[in-house]
C-alpha cells in the first residue's frame, strides 16, 4: 500500500471486490437475450458496461455457473474452423438473474439515499475542480 | 485460419501445461476446459497471430497454473472425488434419493445391483468354504418334474450340481462385475444429474 495516499489504494481494492461480486450477475445478464460463447460474453460485458473483465476469471466462472445448473453449454461448429462453446441460461439461471436483479435494485436504492449527501460533495468537487 | 508454427507452438505449450495443472479434475471436465481456452485463444488471435498478439492473449488469461487454480472449484473436485470413492457415492446417492425422483430411482437400481452382486459373491464364497451347502441344484425326473435351484441352504439336495466348483469363479466374477457396474452407474448418474449445491445456493440468494 502506498504510504503517502493510502485512501485511493484501499478504495481501488474495494472496487476490485465490488466488480468481482457483480461479475456473476453481469454474466447472467449478458446471456439474458440469447446464447453466447465465452469471447462474445467478454465483449458484451466490456461494451455494455465499463466493467474491465479479466479474461482468466470469466471462463472458470462460466464453468461454475454450469455446475450450479444456472447455465447450459453446447459445442457448436463455426466457420472459423474450430468449435465454440455456447452458453445459455437455464430456467434456474433466469430465476437467479431476476432474484439478483431485485436484490441489486433494492440495495442500490438504499445506498443511493444514504450516499446522497456525499454525492453532492463529489459533484461539487467535480464542478469546482477542487481536490480532496 | 492458419497460425504461424511459432505461435502454434507457444499456444500448444500453454494448453499442455494447463492440461497438466488440471489433472485433479475428471478427464472430461479437463478436456472441455482446455478446448474452450483453445477456442478463445484462436478467436482472439484470428486477425493477428503475431508473437506479441499471442503473448498478450495468454497473459490476459494468466499463467496456466493461475488459470487452473481458478477452475479447481469445490464442485469440480467433488465430481472428481465422486468417481473414485464408493463410500462417497453411496452416501451421496442416499441423500439424493430423499431429494428427487431421479435420485430415488438411482437409489433403487443401485440397491438391486448391490444386492444381486453381493449375493453372488457370498454364494461363491460359501461354495469355496462349505461346498456341500451351496451350489446349483437341478432336480430332473424325466416325464414328471423339473426344478432348478440355485443358492445356499442347509437341506439335503436331491438334484445334481452340473458345474460343481466352477461355481466359485463364475459367482465371484459375475458378482464382482455387477458390483462394479452398479458403482459405475451410481457415480455416473451423480455426475450427470445431481447438482449438489443447487438447493443451498438458491436459498442463499433468497435470503
Amino acid at each position: 500500500m502506498n504510504q503517502t495516499s493510502p485512501v485511493p489504494d484501499a478504495a481501488e481494492k474495494w472496487e476490485v471486490q465490488l466488480r468481482k461480486g457483480s461479475l456473476e450477475l453481469a454474466i447472467l445478464a449478458a446471456l439474458w437475450t440469447g446464447p453466447l460463447y465465452g469471447l462474445e460474453i467478454l465483449r458484451n460485458l466490456e461494451s455494455g458496461s465499463d466493467l474491465v473483465v479479466v479474461e482468466g476469471t470469466v471462463y472458470p466462472l462460466l464453468t461454475r455457473l454450469r455446475t450450479l445448473a444456472l447455465v447450459d453449454s453446447e459445442w457448436v461448429e463455426s466457420d472459423s474452423g474450430h468449435p465454440r462453446k455456447y452458453y445459455r441460461l437455464t430456467d434456474a439461471g433466469r430465476q437467479r438473474a431476476l432474484a439478483m436483479t431485485r436484490i441489486w435494485a433494492r440495495f442500490s436504492a438504499s445506498m443511493s439515499s444514504l450516499l446522497a449527501p456525499l454525492d453532492e460533495e463529489v459533484n461539487h468537487q467535480l464542478t469546482t475542480g477542487e481536490k480532496p | 485460419m492458419t497460425l504461424t508454427t511459432e505461435s502454434q507452438k507457444t499456444i500448444e505449450a500453454y494448453l499442455a501445461t494447463l492440461r497438466k495443472e488440471l489433472r485433479e479434475l475428471m478427464d472430461e471436465d479437463a478436456r472441455d476446459i482446455v478446448e474452450e481456452i483453445r477456442a478463445h485463444i484462436l478467436d482472439k488471435t484470428s486477425g493477428d497471430d503475431s508473437a506479441q498478439a499471442v503473448d498478450a492473449t495468454l497473459a490476459a488469461l494468466g499463467t496456466p497454473r493461475q488459470l487452473a487454480v481458478r477452475y479447481r472449484t469445490d464442485e469440480l473436485l467433488q465430481r472428481a472425488q465422486l468417481s473414485r470413492s464408493p463410500a462417497m457415492v453411496l452416501r451421496s446417492i442416499l441423500r439424493w434419493a430423499t431429494l428427487s425422483f431421479v435420485g430415488l430411482l438411482v437409489f433403487v437400481l443401485s440397491g438391486v445391483g448391490y444386492c444381486v452382486g453381493g449375493i453372488l459373491v457370498v454364494i461363491g464364497l460359501l461354495k469355496a468354504f462349505l461346498p456341500g451347502k451351496a451350489g446349483l441344484n437341478i432336480d430332473y425326473d424325466p416325464g414328471h418334474s423339473f426344478s432348478a435351484g440355485f443358492g445356499a441352504g442347509s437341506g439335503p439336495h436331491t438334484g445334481h450340481d452340473p458345474i460343481g466348483l466352477w461355481l466359485i469363479p463364475i459367482c465371484l466374477v459375475l458378482g464382482g462385475g455387477i458390483l462394479l457396474v452398479t458403482f459405475r452407474f451410481g457415480s455416473w448418474s451423480l455426475r450427470k444429474f445431481w447438482r449438489p449445491r443447487r438447493v443451498a445456493s438458491t436459498l442463499a440468494v433468497e435470503e
